[in-house]
């Protein structure tokens, strides 16, 4: 019966013009996702582009030194930048060793239970709270509750919370890439659970660890929305630009673009708003190599292997 | 001797596992601390000062200083760009994501991987200024509008959930086995029926956990969407008139709303409904995800 | 179902490990059916039988690497010296520091050959470097392995051929100065000659330790092992010395195993 189909003429010619126009349509379908990637690539090229053609005029050393001018042209970014990375290194100090920690306590630790269930999906949650959420629920902390005002530490713990999920995960990534044969051979050796994450473990980890807190790091260097209403829209005017104390207003690179457009008097706001984004996306592309070249040499340095 | 040394690492290892044990405790308590405090204060405005929640959620009457606390406009906003967002980048991320698990050559992918890095990592400000002096511009000229609107923050939204995207569908897709590749070549399928017929509905509840990650990003995302939805707190009439968002109204008038005014409360409760949007999406995520295991 | 003879114990010497019905299950699965044995002191036994017979899951019961191991749940005694293992309040960690084990792939740490084999040392509270230094030659020499790499020892050990590996973290082993060495196929990745080199160098360990070793290969077994205890299937069938297992075996299986009637 089914021979008999098969040979009928017409439904043969019908298979062979059929597996043409199928593949016609795969031949299309190829070449659109083809088409797909690339527009992603040359997306980020056109970016790139663009913001450099509109930054760099704006690029001097005075603009990444000085002081930020309230009324008159030629006002400079240099205390934003310092805030920026001031309080990128506060959030790292809160971060890493809590985020590290409760990394092993998933990766090497808990066996499968309701603590570590709680755990991750209070991790999760965490994860897609908005940034500007997490900002209200800073200044309702530290600004409204502690009278804090704007502060750098206020904006360093909104961070904090804001960033923990993904450190833990690039943690756990960074674990479970170092195979069970090293955990295997220095429990046979005696080693305590303890012993063997610090001496074995976290030292065959390290490159894909340093990789992942950079790249998170240029994420925690350009993040606004939760800062605005936490550590504050204007950089306090102490001593020097580059004031330390983190009960002091310090306004980020980041915030300081937005602030430009929302409400700056300078005649050259967006020059200076150019410049500032030129910055960032500079700033965005050296995280991403110093992540890559870091973690690679680490790699090679503490485990010899290439 | 051995004896000694075996109780000091006794020791070690009991203190080390207290450490890791608070360590994640505090991820529990900090998302308690965020779900309390922001009940409280973001439901002061209904039950202080005496607005009604349907006023809140329907209502389309936006005046801060004026009392008028009906927040439908944002509410709209935000859900038709991120609807936007995710008719367009999550179908454009998923084929990336296939591109990525199915075709693409490992030069090709290793080219292309660090561009999506850099996208994730450039900062939400810098996407909405590209948005206001790049791409506003061009749809005021393309439409003749102001340019500025939901259709901006759609098409900057939509850029910007395609990193997520992208990096989670390939994940769901790479998962897929491949004796089901096998299998439908060996029946004839082309590359393209393997892809569409098999492998998408295979890895579906993956691709899905992809896609309501981009919604969870695109509905929080503030700045790049302040900076170019004209932000007018009316309720839009089309793709190309100026709108507002939830998060794009919070950080307008947040730093104008007195402390403990009826203005700021408002606000807080915009912020909570953010985030029990959040968690509904956790929770839709879940439900995907165990319906992969059933 | 095990039937007490002569056979199935071994032959009057000083036990320094006894197994009583140990059995080993992985969740519903009984991997190990009360096997029953004596380990003689300063002496090599083998543990031979066909692929998924258990003899690997035997002898990670034996320091307790089954407690890393989820849903492996281990029931019997293990006794070193009259002391049970697995009774309560015994530290696998402390079992482990004198029950050392020597694993089928070569697994070094990714650090530098020094730091390989003083890494047991130090996790035993040796910091002194000079000390270190002693111990790190010793274990190597006794490994036969220190004028391969006494020029290179702060290269990394990765750069090793698998064989130097093997030998690497059986110094690394040696180290820890275990009473019991434990060896799981240890030459199963190696090439011939490698495997010669590992060969001798279990004849020259036992004359300080007891050495257990599973092997997959029949030859290996008869070339270094002075007892040989047969598994099939999960059962501990049949213990001797290595020539009369080999020669004249009791049991029925054993024999079609010795003869090739097994894979």
């Amino acid at each position: 019966m089914a021979r008999a189909i098969l040979a009928t003429p017409t439904v043969e010619s019908l298979r062979s013009n059929n597996a043409r126009s199928r593949r016609i349509v795969d031949k299309i379908a190829t070449a659109a996702l083809w088409g797909a990637a690339s527009t992603i690539v040359l997306m980020l090229i056109l970016f790139v582009v663009y913001l450099f053609v509109q930054g760099y005029s704006a690029i001097s050393w005075h603009f990444l030194t000085g002081y930020p001018s309230a009324a008159n042209a030629g006002g400079g970014v240099g205390p934003e930048i310092f805030n920026s990375f001031y309080i990128l290194f506060l959030t790292l100090c809160f971060t890493l060793p809590i985020a590290v920690l409760a990394g092993v306590f998933i990766q090497e630790y808990a066996g499968p239970g309701r603590f570590r269930d709680m755990v991750e999906f209070s991790a999760e949650s965490l994860a897609t709270v908005p940034s500007i959420v997490m900002g209200l629920f800073g200044l309702i902390v530290f600004v409204q509750l502690f009278h804090w005002h704007f502060t750098a530490l206020g904006g360093a713990l909104t961070l904090t919370l804001l960033n923990l999920p993904a450190m833990m995960r690039v943690t756990q990534q960074a674990l479970a890439s170092v195979p069970q044969t090293y955990r295997e051979a220095s429990m046979g050796l005696g080693a305590t659970k303890w012993q063997t994450v610090l001496r074995a473990i976290l030292p065959s980890a390290i490159g894909p660890l340093t990789t992942g807190v950079v790249l998170v790091s240029g994420r925690i260097f350009g993040e606004t929305a939760a800062l605005i209403f936490t550590a504050g829209a204007s950089v306090s005017y102490g001593a020097s630009a580059y004031d330390f104390n983190p009960f002091h207003t310090a306004e980020t690179l980041a915030v300081h673009l937005y602030s430009t457009h929302r409400e700056a008097l300078v005649p050259d706001a967006d020059q200076i708003a150019n410049g500032s984004a030129l910055v960032l996306l500079v700033m965005v592309l050296v995280f991403n190599v110093v992540a890559r070249v870091l973690g690679r040499q680490l790699t090679v340095r503490l485990t010899g292997k290439a | 001797m051995v004896g000694v040394r075996a109780n000091k690492a006794h020791r070690d290892e009991r203190v080390a596992l207290g450490f890791l044990m608070s360590s994640s405790a505090i991820f529990v308590l900090a998302i308690v601390l965020i779900l309390a405090f922001l009940a409280y204060n973001g439901t002061l405005l209904f039950w202080q000062d005496h607005v009604s929640p349907l006023t809140f959620l329907f209502g389309t009457d936006w005046d801060g200083f004026g009392g008028q606390f009906g927040a439908a406009p944002f509410i709209i906003g935000s859900l038709v760009a991120t609807g936007f967002a995710i008719l367009v980048g999550g179908p454009l991320g998923v084929a990336i994501g296939l591109f990525f698990s199915e075709l693409a050559p490992k030069r090709v992918a290793e080219t292309f991987k660090p561009a999506i890095e850099v996208l994730v990592g450039i900062p939400s400000i810098v996407y909405g200024w590209l948005g206001l002096t790049l791409l506003v511009p061009f749809i005021a000229r393309t439409f003749h509008a102001e340019g500025d609107g939901l259709l901006a923050a759609g098409i900057v939204l939509s850029i910007m959930i395609l990193p997520t995207v992208i990096s989670l569908s390939e994940d769901a897709l790479r998962v897929v086995p491949n004796s089901l590749r096998e299998g439908s070549a060996a029946l004839g399928a082309t590359r393209w029926e393997t892809m569409s017929r098999v492998l998408v509905p295979a890895a579906a509840s993956g691709l899905a956990v992809a896609v309501i990650l981009g919604v969870a990003r695109a509905i929080g995302e503030t700045l790049a969407v302040q900076l170019v939805l004209g932000n007018a707190a009316v309720v839009p009439k089309s793709l190309l008139a100026p709108a507002a968002a939830l998060t794009s109204e919070i950080v307008m008038d947040m730093g104008d709303a007195p402390e403990h005014s009826a203005f700021r409360h408002a606000l807080f409760s915009m912020a909570l409904l953010l985030l029990l949007i959040a968690m509904g999406l956790i929770t839709l995520i879940h439900l995907a995800l165990r319906r992969r295991t059933t | 179902m095990m039937v007490e003879t002569p056979e199935t114990r071994s032959p009057s010497l000083r036990s320094k490990m006894k197994i009583d019905d140990l059995n080993v299950y992985y969740g519903a699965f009984h991997a190990i059916k009360r096997a029953n044995l004596d380990v003689p002191d300063r002496r090599v036994m083998a543990l031979i039988g066909p692929s998924g017979c258990g003899k690997s899951t035997f002898i990670r019961a034996l320091n307790r690497m089954h407690d890393l191991t989820p849903g492996a749940r281990v029931t019997g005694t293990v006794t070193l010296d009259g002391n049970d293992i697995y009774a309560q309040g015994v530290d696998p960690v402390t079992v482990r520091h004198r029950i050392g084990m020597v694993f089928q792939r070569p697994n070094p740490f990714p650090k530098s050959i020094f730091e390989n084999v003083v890494y047991g040392p130090k996790i035993h509270g040796e910091h002194n470097g000079k000390r270190l230094q002693e111990i790190c030659e010793k274990s190597l020499h006794a490994a036969a392995l220190w004028d391969e790499v006494k020029d290179r020892l702060n290269r990394s050990a990765l750069d090793l051929s698998g064989g130097q590996q093997q030998r690497l973290c059986i110094a690394r082993v040696l180290a820890v100065e275990p009473e019991v060495i434990l060896m799981d196929e240890p030459a199963s990745a190696l090439d011939p000659i490698a495997t010669s080199k590992i060969e001798d160098l279990i004849g020259e360990l036992k004359k300080d330790y007891t050495v257990v070793i599973v092997t997959h290969s029949m030859q290996q077994a008869a070339r270094i092992s002075d007892f040989t205890t047969f598994f099939l299937l999960g059962d501990l069938i049949e213990v001797g010395t290595t020539s009369d297992i080999f020669t004249r075996p009791t049991d029925k299986r054993t024999e079609d195993y010795i003869t090739g009637r097994y894979g």
